[in-house]
């Protein structure tokens, strides 16, 4: 048996596999609940044990799923996989490759809608899987020595448990609402623990900021599913056999399959892309008006192209584009390893899942895919801008983390979606090693975060430096390692995928990503230089930096070397069916976005260039990356010290001060969204709430009451003549209605 | 032939007197005379109306009338002393346990 067969047979089989996938969000899930509910009685070291334990059994449960994505065993091929698992979306015959998914039945139904409690790990979730619980097991190795000394520890181990159990929720889900419910879970888990210090104010806004920036993504996010659901109901309604036909599938199947399964599965959802692409006569596409229900009159395409939009402002919250990326930077309030977590190996990634994940849907659209492409482009170099002229150590890494996923976005806005989840596993890897690697400077340096005052660490933290250097050439874009082929890849592809209609878009989107790539390689090599080389800093807060404990240099190490390994994906060692060479991950994803391609030959709504950069490409990117860096380094490591002394000509200081203030952009918002809405709820406060709602309505009722009360008591003396006075009275109103009654 | 208006416009000064006495005398006894004198009122009209429409439903209405005004007077006379004996007076005004 050679190494490919041995690695072809899963060590668990599938079938036994596939009914335990619960167990992988379960143990995170219980670890939280220990930790949370038990932690203080239990002391430090069993919480740290419990915790970390808890991410170790979900990597390894992690690593078995993903072996048994590529089971072949018994000669009949991918097949084997699938006996238990046949998709019922397409036709008999058709199975789901490289899958392993498992169905525990309704969740919740209304009416005809139902939501399934499915599981699937396929190539693309597998690969975040492993991201998710490897790093994150790295992270929580890291945080046992790092949060040594902090009163919260237990609360803060169940808070990253919960992290990680949400973030792996997001990744197994096989339809939108479980994602959601991931989605969800992210967004409060980054909110407790941003905010982890709540006693200091300053903190607990920043985890309110991002909890609130985040809940008007996830409010897209919800229109564009339930309009997702809309659109399959007409899809079903309207669509005729030969529809499905193009899906690979039959109307009954289909439809048996939406009873059995809900309609938002992804699986049917591809399915349904695929049945809309067909042009043919008689048939629905993308231009057909809907006939019937509340979307009546719109055409397939531009509801696509709606929902598509919403998914990317839902996006745009969570993995902090514009024009919701403001959060990000000031989640640097909660302790640096959960910036780590958040930041490099789970939640901001979960926007490029998502677009990867609805590969299919997307192609549909490619006003949709030039709006993601833009906004990515335009994010990444705003943020970028702005890093240039941050002090703040992580605060340059934050920027940088918004300019990465605008890269990635950029990638997937161009079809290039291999190349987008790879730079998303290696951007984890050397983010996460940065951002570690920040960690343990303060941590040697009394908290110091101002890297005008750091310098001169290289030889005083050797671990931490050796890995800082490697993570910074690997975010830099330096030719051997992982961050250049990633980077490259996305942007050869987006120099070479072509929108329909929209042709601009890639050679703008390009030369932009250009320009990103010299500033992130400037930038970068400013936060090194002055952080790591050069004399120490006389403002240092310690005389002498120390080496942080093993327990916080071994992921460093770990986190370093996958981030130069991590290169291989991207080698164009494999074949791709016709025969040209392919990228190792973009074969490797391929049966992943097989639906994506087949849709994107039908509807020639983008031109998908599957070519291998050539070594003039190579040549460019890395002379790209290199002069970005030698600028930093000549402007740090000589110019500036020539100039001591010396103030920087005007021009300058107003431009670095605009940057420093991050554009003034918090204030523009500040300007033109709370200021009104703060008005408006104060407003709403005072004249709703205060005068009509208190004042009028519930203290109002209770004194009429009252008064009433008080007026009728007089009534009630116990004097039968009183009465009797009364009936009197009553019997002389009756005649004389009587009496008005006969006169007329 | 007297006119029935005559009738009921005495039944009716009959009714205005025993109401009258119910709403300003003190003494219970007093009140439930006046009481008797408004059921005799209502009991003229009804004979009143019988006469004129020449049937006996007002007869027979007149003597549940009087069946009942008996046994009211059986019961209050017999309230009516009972408050004496505990109370020593029989003004309507001193009887107003329900005010405290």
């Amino acid at each position: 048996m050679n190494l490919a067969e041995f690695f072809q047979v899963a060590p668990v089989a599938p079938e036994l596999l596939a009914p335990s996938l619960w167990l992988i969000i379960a143990l995170p899930l219980l670890g939280a609940f220990i930790c949370g509910v038990f932690g203080r009685m239990l002391g430090r070291a069993n919480v740290h044990l419990i915790a970390c334990s808890a991410v170790a059994g979900a990597f390894v449960l992690s690593v078995l799923a993903f072996w048994a994505t590529s089971h072949t065993s018994s000669g009949e091929g991918a097949r084997r996989l699938l006996a238990f698992y046949r998709n019922p979306f397409g036709i008999e015959s058709d199975f789901v490759r490289y899958a392993l998914a498992y169905d525990y039945g309704t969740w919740f139904s209304a009416g005809d809608f139902r939501v399934n409690f499915g599981l699937a790990v396929d190539h693309l979730s597998g690969i975040l899987l492993l991201v998710i619980t490897g790093v994150g097991f790295l992270i929580h190795l890291y945080s046992t020595s790092y949060m040594e000394h902090d009163d919260g520890y237990w609360r803060y181990f169940a808070y990253l448990n919960l992290f990680v159990a949400a973030m792996l929720t997001l990744v197994l889900a096989d339809n939108l609402v479980l994602l959601f419910v991931g989605w969800e879970g992210v967004g409060m888990a980054s909110y407790l623990l941003i905010g982890f210090w709540y006693t200091d104010p300053a903190k607990a806004w920043a985890g309110r900021k991002a909890f609130v920036t985040n809940r008007i993504g996830d409010f897209a996010f919800l229109i564009a599913t339930f309009l997702l659901v809309l659109l399959v109901s007409a899809f079903t309604r309207q669509a005729n056999a030969a529809d499905y036909a193009t899906a690979g599938s039959s109307v009954e199947r289909y439809q048996s399959a939406l009873q059995d399964r809900g309609p938002l599965t992804f699986k049917g959802l591809e399915k349904m892309a695929e049945g809309l692409v067909d042009t043919g006569a008689d048939k629905v596409d993308l231009s057909t008006p809907i006939e019937a229900g509340p979307l009546a009159g719109y055409t397939f395409g531009g509801v696509m192209t709606v929902a598509l939009l919403l998914f990317l402002l839902g996006a745009a919250g969570k993995s902090a584009q514009l024009p919701l990326y403001v959060w990000l930077p000031d989640a640097m309030a909660g302790p640096t390893p959960v910036s780590a977590l958040i930041h490099a190996a789970t939640m901001v990634t979960a926007g490029v899942y998502l677009f990867s994940r609805m590969a299919a849907l997307l192609v549909l659209s490619p006003t949709a895919m030039a709006t993601v492409a833009i906004i990515g482009a335009l994010t990444s170099l705003l943020a970028a801008l702005i890093a240039f002229a941050q002090d703040d150590i992580k605060k340059v890494l934050a920027y940088s983390t918004v300019s990465q996923l605008g890269i990635m976005f950029m990638g997937v806005g161009a079809g290039i979606f291999w190349a987008a989840v790879l730079h998303l596993v290696t951007h984890a890897f050397f983010k996460a090693c940065l951002f570690l690697g920040a960690g343990s400077v303060m941590h040697g340096n009394g908290d110091e975060t101002d890297i005008k005052k750091l310098g001169g660490l290289r030889h005083e933290m050797k671990w931490t430096w050796g890995t800082f250097l490697v993570a910074t050439l690997a975010i830099t874009g330096i030719f051997p390692l992982s961050g250049f082929f990633s980077k490259d890849a996305i942007l050869h592809g987006v120099h070479h995928n072509h929108l329909e209609g929209l042709h601009w878009v890639s050679s703008a989107v390009y030369y932009l990503g250009l320009v990103i790539a010299a500033s992130t390689a400037f930038y970068m090599t400013r936060l090194y230089l002055l952080t790591f080389e050069g004399p120490r800093s006389k403002e240092a807060r310690v005389a002498h930096a120390h080496e942080s404990a093993w327990q916080m240099t071994l992921p460093l190490v770990v986190l370093a070397v996958l981030s130069v390994v991590a290169a291989v994906y991207a080698f164009p060692l494999m074949k791709s069916s016709s025969g040209q060479p392919q990228a190792v991950f973009e074969n490797f994803l391929s049966p992943v976005f097989g639906a994506m391609n087949r849709i994107t030959n039908a509807a020639k709504t983008v031109e998908l260039d599957t070519s291998v950069p050539h070594l003039g490409d190579y040549v460019f990117a890395w002379l790209v990356a290199l002069t970005g860096g030698a600028l930093a380094g000549f402007l740090y490591l000589k110019f500036f010290p020539a100039r001591a002394g010396q103030p920087a000509p005007a021009f300058a200081r107003a431009v670095r001060r605009a940057a420093q203030n991050k554009f003034y952009v918090d204030e523009l918002y500040e300007l033109i969204v709370i200021r009104p809405v703060k008005f408006l709820s104060f407003i709403l406060f005072r004249v709703v709430d205060a005068l009509l709602i208190d004042t009028v309505a519930v203290r109002g009722t209770a004194w009429v009451t009252a008064r009433v009360g008080s007026a009728l008591r007089y009534v009630q003396t116990g004097d039968a003549q009183a009465y009797a006075a009364v009936m009197a009275l009553a019997l002389l109103g009756g005649v004389a209605y009587a009496l008005i009654q006969v006169l007329q | 032939m007297v006119p029935i208006t005559y009738y009921l416009l005495l039944a009716a000064a009959l009714f205005c007197m025993g109401m009258f006495g119910v709403l300003v005398r003190r003494n219970a006894l007093v009140v439930f005379m006046c009481v008797e004198l408004m059921l005799n009122a209502a009991n003229l009209t009804f004979l009143s109306f019988a006469r004129m429409r020449g049937d006996s439903i007002g007869h027979v209405s007149a003597f549940f009338v009087i069946a009942v005004a008996a046994a009211e007077a059986a019961i209050g006379l017999a309230i009516v002393i009972a408050v004496f004996r505990s109370r020593g007076s029989v003004l309507v005004e001193d009887i107003r346990t329900m005010k405290h």
